[in-house]
């Protein structure tokens, strides 16, 4: 609705840039480039986005690029390297904070801080993990954590009330799950996903400052010794540790493990290729304690970015308006506290298995785990976790291979 | 003045000079293209790396001189190394019996035997499929649950509980080495039935007419004629581990532990997964120098200049 | 003669026997191949326990999705243009250098070894450098620049080499004789009489070229200029699931370099086969 005020206002401007012989549009068209990971099954929903924002804009033209996983930090690094990194990127986990750490993110608290009702648009605790050394460096995108996933049959079937509470209760209903063809725990392992299992044992890996490693006490020891056990006996299927995604996701579809504990994403997997995936089949729970680990994709704009204000304003964009339909689509938590309460209410009515899951997203963001705020958080994963899985394969006892460990975490540390 | 034969002799050196230098220069001429694209895309990239291990870098922050800390480093403290080192040299070491079982297979396949050209494409066939799809086909083929390889050995009773092919330490590289081996099979045969072909049909001829039975055929004549190519496969052959980068990386990404890391995914993943560029450029250096001490074994094993028979 | 009635028995047997090593072993190659093509035509789970041997209900649906999901002849486009391009190139440059090798000359033993160790480079450890050359030369994102680095090949240099040597050095002497010049010579006289290599240059270089994944994913930038691999990306659906038509288009991808290798097959019959194999 243009008020009379505006339409006379605009075309006297046009006018006048006539009459002044001025070409209208004077500038060449501003474009940003918009790098995603893995999400074209949404080409639609992105394109829709860029022709609404580039509407609003004249002139603005956003190139977009989607990369799988694997591939982008190769693309990346090389663009980095030649000085022509996309303006706006997405990025899964902790590989934001290693680029901010490398200098290649622009650092956003200072537009945070003049636009203070953006900062309080999202969720304050999931937008804490991008912040490294104080400085926040991206904006959720989309966000998950771990939760417990389990097989109601089969926890019947073996007497179980209800889902574990603590770490005892975890092993001792795996051992009670377990038979010839059917195994109790399964947990993901890239990324620091099993770390909640620690931290209900309250193991710290690094100290607060994040400068030496703290995990080598007796207490993570007998945590490992008794997952190691736990895993010969077959009460923890052994795809726990050797498996990545397609495995231990699978091996939980197929029926026979009784507990998953994995991120929301997991629930999709599961349910395509696990025919018993019912809302009353299916149990969803907090790990014990509530700890989790996220493993969120954040959005972040490229310090040798030509329009960083350009880019700032897609992200700001993409992150409310935007926000709204992704969730709906992809059936995910944003992190943008508005459009994450709509959506679930929605989702209460239509989906509830799928509310309950998301629902534990959002709560207990403040026992999140596994999410140190580190610059090289690959390398310390590098350093700590063959070790871990030597142990719990049953190839070192857990004393050699957690010292080994915290000689070679600490002489990442200790390189910076 | 000088004699006239002095002058015919004078006039002809030089025109064997002239020519020897019009020669060299067309030697130059037709080794230049190919030498440009080498030089851009070996050479130079080679040079980078060599500087680069030379020092501490990142993408973005400037350069401090390291000297040889990356190599102590490697040598010294990285026991991911000295495993990944292992592993490539057992790739490596495989690669002698592939290359004689596709000899066999090529000489089978030479022959007026009906339907060698079928049995050609089928062994083939595995060539130009993608290394990622070979790997996910495999890595399918070795799962515990649906893997057709586990179904096989149980219904026939060999193996009583599914073996962990991919998921356990002993059986992970010899796992993948077979799905190497069986995609590239069909590169070898190619290079030695090429080799095959240019062996003059005369040679056989007249050993036959000699009454030189058929081993002795075999050894005096095919054999020696092949060393060009099975320099080529044994080349190749060294070259494995690097080619087989897709293949681990799909099957096992390196896993379990370390058991299935190659020095080209240590290499790989300390560039763009731990961003240890410089790192990743000395591991690439210290990978080069082992196998071009190979290939240079190799060469002296054939006999130099790259297995042709000296005439 | 007793020697001929003995023979011909013997034949039969080691053609027996031939046959039957020659088939265990097509089995043994086989068997994944079907498994491809089993998952490309169907929609199964190729996870699920126990695995069907047969498959159930096929169809050519994932092959006609290939078709539409992506922009395929466009991609399509792309590969033959970049592959054209590599497999001329190839056969040029190869075989310039090859007969260039087969020449004496001083530092010919340094030569060999510096085109040798050109292998012993991996691509992964060229990536950024590659990239930034490519970048200098102004030829990101084009044709020339995705068939750059694969113009041309150790391997296949090597293969002219050897088949140019075992031509008789008479020949060769005879054409310059008549006055050919080096060129000539090269591709009138030595390449007629080295089909093999010829053939074996072409299929190499075009199933290299066609495969290629990696460099193309890094100097493209335009979805437009995108070979057929990259659309395979797509395939690998974000939940990683592994679907039919992630298969129907591995097939799709093969298939031209099988049909290439199917040409250049009659190269590989011609022989001395009565000689070497007769009893």
């Amino acid at each position: 609705m243009i008020s009379r005020r505006t339409l006379v206002k605009s075309s006297a401007g046009t006018v006048a840039a006539a009459a002044l012989g001025m070409p209208a549009i004077a500038q060449a068209p501003k474009k940003i480039s918009f790098l995603t990971w893995n999400i074209i099954d949404q080409e639609p929903m992105i394109r829709g986005w860029i022709a609404r924002f580039a509407k609003d804009r004249p002139g603005v033209e956003v190139e977009w690029l989607d990369k799988k996983g694997p591939e982008i930090p190769v693309f990346y690094q090389t663009q980095l390297a030649a000085g022509t990194p996309p303006d706006v990127i997405n990025t899964q986990g902790a590989l934001g904070l290693e680029y901010a750490a490398q200098g290649a993110l622009l650092d956003l608290t200072p537009r945070l801080k003049d636009e203070a009702d953006v900062r309080a648009r999202f969720n304050a605790d999931y937008l804490s993990n991008w912040a490294y050394e104080g400085s926040n460096y991206m904006l959720p995108f989309y966000i998950t954590k771990t939760l417990l996933f389990y097989n109601k049959p089969m926890f019947q079937k073996a007497g179980l009330a209800g889902p574990p509470q603590s770490f005892d209760e975890i092993l001792a209903s795996a051992q009670k799950l377990t038979a010839s063809d059917a195994s109790g725990f399964l947990t993901l392992n890239f990324d620091w996903l099993y770390w909640p299992l620690y931290a209900m044992n309250e193991v710290e890996l690094l100290s607060k400052d994040l400068t030496k490693a703290t995990f080598n006490s007796p207490k993570a020891v007998e945590v490992t010794e008794r997952l190691a056990k736990a895993t010969e006996a077959g009460a923890i299927n052994k795809i726990a540790w050797t498996g990545r995604w397609v495995e231990p996701n699978g091996a939980f579809a197929a029926g026979n493990v009784g507990m998953l504990h994995a991120h929301s994403p997991a629930y999709f997997f599961v349910k395509g290729q696990g025919k018993w995936v019912t809302p009353e089949t299916l149990g969803v729970a907090h790990a014990p304690g509530g700890f989790a680990t996220p493993n969120s994709h954040g959005l972040g704009i490229s310090k040798a970015s030509k329009s960083p204000d350009l880019a700032w304003d897609f992200l700001k964009f993409v992150t409310n308006e935007g926000a709204q339909e992704l969730g709906v689509n992809r059936k995910l938590v944003t992190g943008n506290v508005g459009v994450d309460t709509r959506n679930l209410a929605e989702l209460e009515k239509n989906d509830p298995l799928v509310h309950a899951i998301l629902k534990t997203q959002l709560e207990h963001t403040d026992k999140m785990v596994g999410n140190w705020r580190l610059g090289n958080d690959s390398r310390i994963k590098e350093a700590f976790w063959p070790e871990l899985q030597n142990v719990l394969l049953g190839r070192k006892d857990a004393k050699t291979a957690l010292a080994d460990a915290e000689r070679k975490v600490n002489r990442e540390l200790k390189r910076g | 003045m000088m004699p006239a034969a002095g002058r015919v002799e004078a006039w002809r050196d030089d025109w064997w000079r002239r020519r020897r230098t019009r020669e060299l220069a067309l030697i130059a001429c037709f080794l230049l293209p190919s030498a440009t694209v080498f030089f851009l895309y070996r050479v130079l990239p080679l040079g980078w790396n060599v500087l680069l291990s030379l020092q501490y870098w990142s993408p973005l922050k400037p350069a401090r001189w390291a000297g040889l800390d990356h190599y102590e480093e490697m040598l010294l403290h990285d026991d991911v190394f000295w495993q990944a080192l292992q592993n490539t040299l057992i790739f490596i070491g495989v690669s002698p019996l592939a290359i004689l079982l596709a000899l066999g297979i090529a000489l089978l396949v030479n022959s007026d035997l009906k339907g060698a050209a079928i049995y050609r494409s089928i062994i083939f066939l595995s060539y130009p499929l993608m290394t990622v799809a070979v790997g996910i086909i495999w890595r399918w083929m070795y799962d515990e649950r649906g893997g057709i390889i586990n179904f096989l050995l149980r219904e026939s009773g060999v193996a009583t509980k599914p073996i962990p092919f991919l998921q356990s330490f002993e059986w992970a590289l010899p796992s993948v080495i077979v799905a190497e081996i069986w995609q590239v099979l069909g590169f070898y045969m190619i290079i030695i039935l090429t080799g095959l072909q240019s062996i003059p049909p005369h040679l056989y001829e007249a050993a036959a007419i000699d009454g030189a039975p058929r081993w002795a055929r075999f050894w005096r004549i095919t054999l020696p004629m092949l060393k060009p190519s099975l320099f080529l496969c044994a080349v190749v052959g060294i070259l494995n581990s690097l080619t087989s980068f897709d293949l681990v990386y799909i099957m096992t990404n390196g896993g379990p532990g370390h058991a299935t890391e190659l020095l080209i995914t240590l290499i790989y993943k300390s560039g763009f997964g731990q961003t240890k560029f410089d790192y990743a450029a000395a591991l690439t250096v210290v990978q080069f120098s082992l196998l071009l001490a190979l290939t240079y074994l190799a060469n002296r094993a054939f006999g130099g200049n790259a297995g042709a028979l000296q005439r | 003669m007793p020697a001929h009635c003995s023979g011909s028995g013997m034949r039969s047997r080691s053609t027996y026997l031939r046959h039957a090593a020659l088939t265990l072993i097509s089995g043994v190659m086989l068997v994944p191949f079907y498994w491809v093509i089993k998952t490309a035509v169907t929609d199964e789970n190729i996870y699920a326990y126990p695995p069907r041997l047969l498959p159930e209900n096929p169809h050519l649906f994932n092959f006609v999705d290939v078709w539409y999901l992506i922009p395929f002849p466009r991609y399509l486009l792309n590969s033959l243009i970049v592959s054209a391009l590599v497999v001329a190139c190839n056969v040029v440059f190869n075989a310039m250098a090859g007969y260039a090798l087969t020449k004496r000359f001083p530092g010919r033993q340094a030569i060999l070894l510096v085109f040798l160790s050109c292998m012993l480079i991996p691509f992964q450890a060229t990536i950024i450098p590659a990239y930034l050359i490519t970048a200098k030369l102004g030829l990101l994102n084009s044709y020339l620049g995705l068939a750059l680095p694969l113009l041309s090949t150790i391997v296949s240099i090597f293969v002219f080499k050897a088949a140019f040597e075992a031509i008789p050095p008479s020949l060769v002497d005879a054409a310059r004789i008549d006055g050919l010049s080096e060129g000539r010579i090269i591709f009138r006289v030595l390449m007629p009489l080295s089909r093999a290599a010829l053939a074996t240059n072409v299929v190499l270089s075009f199933i290299w070229s066609w495969n290629a994944f990696l460099w193309p994913l890094i100097i493209t930038r335009e979805p437009s200029m995108q070979t057929l691999p990259l659309g395979l990306a797509r395939f690998l659906s974000y939940l990683e699931d592994t679907t039919g038509a992630l298969y129907a288009f591995a097939v799709m991808v093969l298939a031209p370099s099988i049909f290439v290798f199917l040409m250049a097959q009659k190269e590989f019959i011609r022989g001395l086969t009565s000689g070497a194999t007769k009893g």
